[in-house]
């Protein structure tokens, strides 16, 4: 069989994902809604932080600018989750039903097919909002607009958006072994929220823990610090693109290990 | 003779529901889990917030008082959503909610009573170990006394208010066919004027005063607030009467827009 390449899978990605469009546009008040409510989303979050900051003005020595900053780069790293990966929500039910076989019997990658067949468009609000305050804050902080500075943020984006992946892939591939997955994803897409906090606020267990266990830290604090206070970062916010990746493999092979094991309802 | 009748029929699907709910203890586990998992995030958050803040209240709120609401808030919110909205949108969209018509109740009522049973679960699985906990933690910061039966009266009215508005929500999607979206907004406006997430004594001043004229913060405010005393009796009545108010207004509406709505429903298939 010949080796499939990049460029085979990039070919397929965009049919898929026409096909996709074309079923969403179908239903468009459904599309319209929901990115209203994505916006909605956003702009209540933005209002909570504000809210916060009215009362206090800085927290553990991060100011408000920094803390935006956080915010920013924590919402413009959430996005490709929310754009490619949205599919791993209805994982559950498609291994539930037994629909799940489907995948099984495409000469193509399983996990591709599987996140390929849905884009979730409304993730772009979130991008541009995300991207909005990011920029807002950087001018704000004054931090300096070099190309350098440009590359590793981009660099440090994607880090931080494959850990984010991974956290996901993850909690979906419960579902092969528990049967009321959505609670995990629930819990671990709750987990994104915490990661807009300087770690330094906990407890050395809990530190541990959400570098480690759920590596929520990486998803802006460890690789923000890189930007906003290059002096202060430690070793590990400059491996962190290591461990994005690493986290990443490690969840697709925890979802394929999952997949490999389903033996169908059945029917 | 009716009554009995009647209330037989509704305990009848209280009863279901908690069998339901007990099938999924697994989840129960995860949401505890999960919760934990929160509260101690939230518990260092505002640890380091009132540490970088020098005083120990803002706002007239203290850590532990603050602490106490946003703990219990979560434990409420655990056992007060019951994804009503999740649940009628699917219906109507799959045309289940045929069924559910015909059956010899209101419809409303018969979504409320199904729910019943996991309300119950949740309240002794989650909400009563929390407040437990809560209450042995913080020893003394919650008064005992007169404050806890308005508590309760305040969480039932509460639970109606909150069911009301799901319902409302939920009528909206006989109309939009989206369910996602309308959701995911109710539950951001819920949440954050209803002081679930912040306490509304946060609130910078023209927002305080718009949240307190909506009906949200009766939900997590109103109780809450009570619970951790300092308001006079007579704050608490204009509260509780506060509450009252939506509670009527909001089961009226949501009666009323039903019943227009009911006549535009269409369902594809069956």
């Amino acid at each position: 069989m010949k080796k499939r390449n990049l460029g085979f899978y990039l070919r397929i990605y965009r049919k898929i994902l026409v096909q996709d469009l074309k079923s969403k546009m179908s239903y468009r008040a459904d599309f319209i809604i929901s990115t209203v409510g994505m916006i909605f989303t956003n702009i209540a979050g933005f209002v909570s932080f504000w809210i916060l900051f009215q009362n206090f003005p800085s927290i553990n020595g991060w100011g408000y600018y920094e803390m935006l900053f956080l915010y920013g780069f924590s919402l413009v790293s959430l996005t490709p989750v929310q754009c490619l990966f949205d599919n791993n929500w209805s994982l559950r039910q498609y291994v539930y039903s037994g629909d799940f076989i489907k995948y099984c019997f495409r000469p193509i990658n399983l996990f591709f097919y599987f996140q390929s067949e849905v884009f979730d468009i409304k993730g772009l609000g979130q991008l541009v909002f995300g991207v909005g305050t990011l920029v807002y804050a950087w001018g704000k902080i004054g931090l300096a607009c070099t190309p350098v500075m440009i590359i590793k943020t981009v660099i440090f984006l994607i880090t931080a958006s494959l850990v984010m992946i991974a956290v996901q892939n993850a909690a979906a591939a419960t579902c092969f072994w528990i049967n009321n997955s959505f609670y995990v994803l629930d819990l671990s897409m709750r987990c994104k929220d915490f990661a807009r906090y300087p770690i330094t606020i906990f407890s050395p267990l809990f530190k541990f823990i959400f570098t480690f266990i759920i590596p929520v830290a990486f998803i802006a604090y460890y690789p923000s610090l890189v930007i906003l206070r290059p002096g202060e970062a430690p070793l590990l916010s400059w491996l962190s693109p290591l461990f994005g990746c690493l986290f990443f493999w490690l969840s697709y092979k925890i979802w394929i290990f999952g997949a490999m094991k389903y033996s169908g309802t059945g029917s | 003779m009716v009554i009995k009748m009647n209330l037989k029929k509704y305990l009848t699907l209280t009863r279901a529901g908690i069998i339901e709910s007990l099938q999924f203890r697994a989840s129960l586990f995860v949401l505890v889990l999960g919760n934990l998992l929160y509260l101690t995030v939230v518990y260092f958050l505002w640890k380091a917030i009132y540490a970088s803040a020098g005083t120990d209240v803002v706002n007239g709120m203290t850590f532990s008082d603050t602490l106490i609401y946003l703990v219990l808030a979560t434990a409420l919110f655990n056992f007060m959503e019951m994804y009503t909205v999740w649940d009628m949108g699917r219906n109507i969209q799959s045309g289940k909610i045929v069924l559910d018509l015909l059956k010899p109740m209101g419809y409303r009522s018969y979504l409320f009573w199904s729910f019943s049973g996991s309300f119950v679960v949740n309240f002794f699985g989650v909400f009563l170990p929390t407040f437990l906990v809560v209450y042995i933690v913080t020893w003394g910061a919650i008064p005992i006394g007169i404050s806890m039966l308005y508590f309760v009266i305040a969480v039932v009215m509460a639970v109606i208010i909150n069911y009301s508005i799901d319902f409302i929500v939920g009528t909206i999607c006989l109309y939009t066919e989206s369910i996602w979206g309308i959701n995911i907004m109710k539950q951001v406006i819920v949440l954050l004027l209803s002081g679930a997430t912040i306490p509304l004594a946060f609130f910078p001043e023209p927002f305080k005063t718009v949240a307190e004229y909506l009906p949200f913060q009766s939900i997590y405010n109103t109780p809450l607030t009570i619970l951790l005393g300092g308001t006079g009796t007579e704050a608490v009545f204009e509260a509780l009467g506060i509450q009252l108010f939506w509670c009527v207004a909001l089961l009226a509406f949501s009666s009323l827009f039903w019943k227009l709505s009911l006549r535009k429903i269409t369902v594809n298939g069956g």
